[in-house]
């Protein structure tokens, strides 16, 4: 099994201590407020892959009408089109727009798809206790809580189109219902993703191997 | 490592799973159960899928096309497929759940497409949007059916529409347009739908609406007729153009009429009617054949043009029937003459005499027979005056020959007919020129020209000048005579004498006249015989003077050529020689001269009677007495030359009445005529004086 070069990693659960979360100050196991700040301090959260799953199971829910229903519901004078969001990538790209289907693609699927993956993975792996390497799969977490927010884009999108767009009869553009749940969506894996905690991908690697490496 | 306290067997507290569960389960919990009563809700509310087929697809698309009721989106297609032969195509759609019942089967599906025609357009909002399926149902709910079959075109009656539809049938010469309006007095009250022809192809006939409330205006006495455009007629009526309206003249259109009462509301899909014209519409009530009209003949003693088969019978102006064919009748037997003569059939309807359309032929003819007794009689008159055409007409002549129907004509009865009405306009136009062309102007003008030459020649004559002369000579004589010595000498017998010397003076003042007109008067005679034959000539040849009048152009085309400038001249020539006559000197001095003879007579006779020479004045008066007597016979002609020349003026005055008044040739020759009068007055009253008076030449008074 290949070693990463990252140095050996004791975790403060090991050492016998517990850290602040939010002001980083490491207490003595078993403290249970931190004498800095004052919030409560917990060694590992129990509950972390429950809430995990939870808010993943709900994004993923929100997520299949996002994509099935319309994002954009644009109406002209005599015409009226709903697209979703991939259907609309696709128009997109169709009339030459690769660069903004792209982006969307990218945002409104590539990405929540990835992190429901990323999610279900860290979960998976800390359920079972993989001996995985803990930095990759750190820098993964790191990587889908930055970029959760960035898939609300489409969502922004729509947002400022339907209120930049009223032009009574002429013209007028209106969020579909998938505009709702893709943000639900979104907004359940980022909380899904904010409620794993990452120590947990330390707790399972082996000591021994730790200690030998 | 070395005191680590001993490892606290820790049992953890089992918690339920319920304890242990986080809140946040929460979350896809309701996320579920609202995605499974989404899901639920839209299931149960999904409606039913019918099928309708059409023709063709027409840009149906499946997941897009949507059905509409009333305007109203209450469906969408969710599949567009053949039908298994391939003849049609199946468009499935999902219908609403709340209208579902109401699909039944007198359900109509049809295709709203853009259309432009010349109403205008229509469907206009399909060109971006595309195309959708209209239906039409009523709004009874008697359940849902489930196959349906598309019309090609919308029905006439949209959905909210009410009225009564019918069929339209056109007859050679009217046209039926899709989408045409129904005009009653110009206003738009209904449709017409597609034309087609007929199976036998024998017409085109299409199916129109009559829209609610006006749907109560059609009967069976409604005719209906092609409104598109003018028309311009010239028959019996005189011209008539007719424009309807100008947007039918674009887009065409059908009008109608209820024309006669009595018609009754019709059911749906009547058929009627397109005439070509309105007037073949109104005339089409003669022409319909559920009421046979009523035929009967007239024959005509007047064989006048004019009259043309359908030409209208009129009672009282009112047309109740029409002529339905004319031809000569030559019956010797029955006329007792070889002419020919016009026999008319007319047919007469008796719903147009007021009878009842149910009034039988035997009521009708009886009815006719009543008003022929009463002196109903058919003539014949001018229907316009521009084009000649004839008409017949029923009137009741005053005073008419009895008469009755003669049941026993062929082939229909025959009804009396009275001498025609007609205003040959052209006839008499052409009948006056013909009479002026016949007047003889030419000869009427020589004759007067031929008159006055010689009248000219008449005045001019150095004779009749010298008459004056001549008698001044004689008198000049007497004068020498009365101043001789013997006369001088015998005043002593003149008071025996004075008698007749009484009768000799009143003789010598006949004589004097009778000298101033002895050359004259055989001149003048014929003179008068000549002008008394030409008026006499010119008054026979004017009996048609009244004419004249309308003739000016040719009179006055004529005139131009006729001498009349020489004509006037020379009636001036004789007006002013006659003047010169009259107011010669010697003719004015001659009473004056007369009166100092007889003066110079008197003072004679006074000396005479002082003197008394008698003895020569036997001779002399016996001589004086045989010229007194010549003169007396000259003088008695004198009455016959005044009422000669009377007849002449009164002749000459009837010829001259006859011209036109005011003409150069009139006034000269009235001038002409008044100098002459006035010198056969001066004559006239010249002899009644001396008849009255014979003593006062003598007497000077």
């Amino acid at each position: 099994m290949g070693r990463s070069e990252h140095a050996p990693v004791i975790t403060a659960r090991q050492a016998g201590l517990v850290g602040c979360r939010r002001c980083a100050r490491a207490w003595p196991m078993g403290t249970q407020t931190c004498g800095a700040c004052g919030s409560h301090l917990k060694s590992r959260d129990d509950a972390s892959l429950q809430r995990v799953w939870a808010w993943w199971i709900a994004g993923l829910m929100a997520y299949i009408p996002a994509n099935l229903y319309p994002m954009l519901e644009t109406r002209t004078l005599f015409i009226s089109q709903s697209n979703t969001i991939v259907g609309g990538a696709i128009d997109l790209a169709s009339h030459g727009s690769y660069g903004v289907a792209t982006i969307i693609l990218v945002a409104s699927v590539l990405i929540p798809i990835g992190k429901f993956l990323a999610i279900a993975y860290l979960a998976i792996s800390v359920h079972r206790s993989d001996q995985s390497p803990g930095h990759p799969r750190q820098t993964l977490f790191e990587v889908v809580e930055y970029i959760g927010r960035w898939s609300m884009i489409d969502v922004f999108v729509v947002a400022i189109l339907a209120s930049l767009v009223h032009l009574g009869s002429v013209a007028s553009i209106s969020p579909g219902p998938a505009s709702l749940t893709f943000s639900l969506s979104v907004i359940c894996t980022m909380l899904s993703a904010q409620s794993f905690d990452s120590r947990l991908i330390w707790d399972q690697l082996d000591p021994q191997e730790d200690t030998t490496t | 490592m070395s005191h680590l306290p001993p490892e606290i067997p820790v049992t953890e507290a089992r918690r339920s799973l319920w304890q242990r569960a986080s809140i946040v389960w929460l979350v896809p919990l309701s996320a579920l159960l609202i995605a499974l009563g989404v899901a639920w809700q839209s299931y149960h509310d999904r409606g039913p899928l019918i099928e309708v087929s059409f023709e063709e697809a027409k840009g149906i698309h499946a997941g897009e096309t949507e059905l509409r009721y009333r305007d109203v989106t209450v469906g969408l297609v969710e599949e567009v497929s053949f039908a298994d032969d391939l003849r049609r195509v199946n468009a499935t759609i999902r219908v609403d759940k709340t209208i579902a019942d109401y699909i039944d089967d007198d359900a109509r599906f049809w295709i709203v497409t853009p259309q432009v025609t010349a109403q205008g357009v229509s469907g206009l909002d399909t060109v971006l949007s595309g195309v959708f399926i209209e239906a039409v149902w009523d709004s009874a709910a008697e359940g849902l059916s489930l196959v349906h079959e598309g019309q090609d075109e919308a029905p006439l009656l949209r959905p909210g529409e009410e009225g009564i539809t019918m069929e339209l049938r056109a007859l050679p010469g009217a046209t039926l347009t899709d989408s045409t309006p129904i005009l009653y007095k110009n206003i738009p009250v209904g449709r017409i739908g597609k034309p087609q022809i007929t199976n036998g192809g024998e017409a085109a006939v299409a199916q129109a609406v009559i829209y609610a409330p006006y749907d109560r205006l059609i009967t069976t006495a409604t005719r209906f007729w092609d409104a598109s455009g003018f028309s311009f007629s010239l028959g019996p009526q005189g011209v008539r153009l007719n424009f309807d309206s100008v947007s039918s003249l674009l887009t065409g259109g059908v009008a109608f009429e209820t024309l006669a009462s009595g018609g009754i509301p019709i059911t749906d899909s009547t058929s009627f009617q397109v005439f070509a014209a309105e007037k073949e519409a109104r005339e089409s009530l003669f022409n319909d054949n559920s009421q046979p009209g009523v035929n009967v003949t007239i024959i005509f003693e007047d064989n006048v043009s004019g009259l043309d088969v359908g030409a209208p019978v009129e009672l009282g102006g009112l047309v109740i029937g029409e002529v339905v064919s004319l031809t000569g009748v030559l019956d010797p037997l029955r006329f007792r003459d070889d002419r020919v003569r016009l026999m008319v059939n007319v047919e007469l309807r008796p719903g147009q005499l007021g009878l009842g359309d149910e009034t039988g032929e035997e009521q009708v003819l009886t009815f006719l027979d009543t008003r022929i007794e009463n002196g109903l009689r058919a003539r014949l008159t001018t229907a316009s005056i521009l084009t000649g055409g004839l008409k017949i007409e029923l009137v009741e002549i005053e005073d008419a020959e009895q008469d009755r129907l003669d049941y026993t004509g062929t082939p229909f009865p025959i009804m009396p007919s009275s001498q025609a009405q007609v205003s040959d306009t052209a006839a008499t136009a052409q009948g006056v020129f013909q009479r002026l062309n016949n007047l003889p102007i030419e000869e009427l003008l020589d004759s007067a020209i031929g008159f006055l030459n010689t009248a000219t020649a008449l005045t001019a004559d150095p004779d009749l000048t010298q008459v004056p002369a001549d008698v001044r000579a004689l008198l000049g004589d007497v004068r020498g005579l009365v101043g001789s010595d013997e006369v001088q000498a015998l005043p002593v017998q003149v008071a025996s004498l004075i008698t007749t010397i009484s009768d000799t003076t009143t003789d010598l003042r006949r004589i004097a006249q009778s000298l101033e007109e002895a050359q004259a008067v055989d001149r003048l005679l014929a003179a008068v015989d000549a002008a008394g034959s030409a008026a006499t000539t010119v008054s026979s040849s004017f009996d048609g003077v009244p004419e004249l009048i309308q003739s000016l152009n040719n009179v006055a085309h004529t005139a131009e050529t006729l001498p009349l400038d020489s004509l006037v001249a020379q009636a001036t020539g004789v007006v002013s020689a006659a003047e010169t006559l009259l107011r010669d000197d010697g003719l004015q001095a001659l009473p004056e001269q007369l009166g100092a003879a007889l003066d110079e007579i008197r003072a004679a006779l006074g000396e005479l009677r002082d003197g008394g020479a008698v003895e020569n004045l036997n001779a002399t008066f016996s001589s004086a007495q045989e010229a007194a007597a010549a003169i007396q016979d000259a003088a008695g002609r004198l009455p016959e030359i005044t009422r000669r020349l009377d007849t002449v003026m009164v002749q000459a005055n009837k010829t001259l009445a006859g011209l036109e008044p005011n003409s150069e040739l009139n006034r000269a020759a009235r001038g002409a005529l008044t100098e002459v009068e006035r010198a056969a007055r001066a004559v006239e009253s010249l002899a009644r004086a001396l008849e009255r008076r014979p003593n006062s030449l003598i007497l000077g008074r």
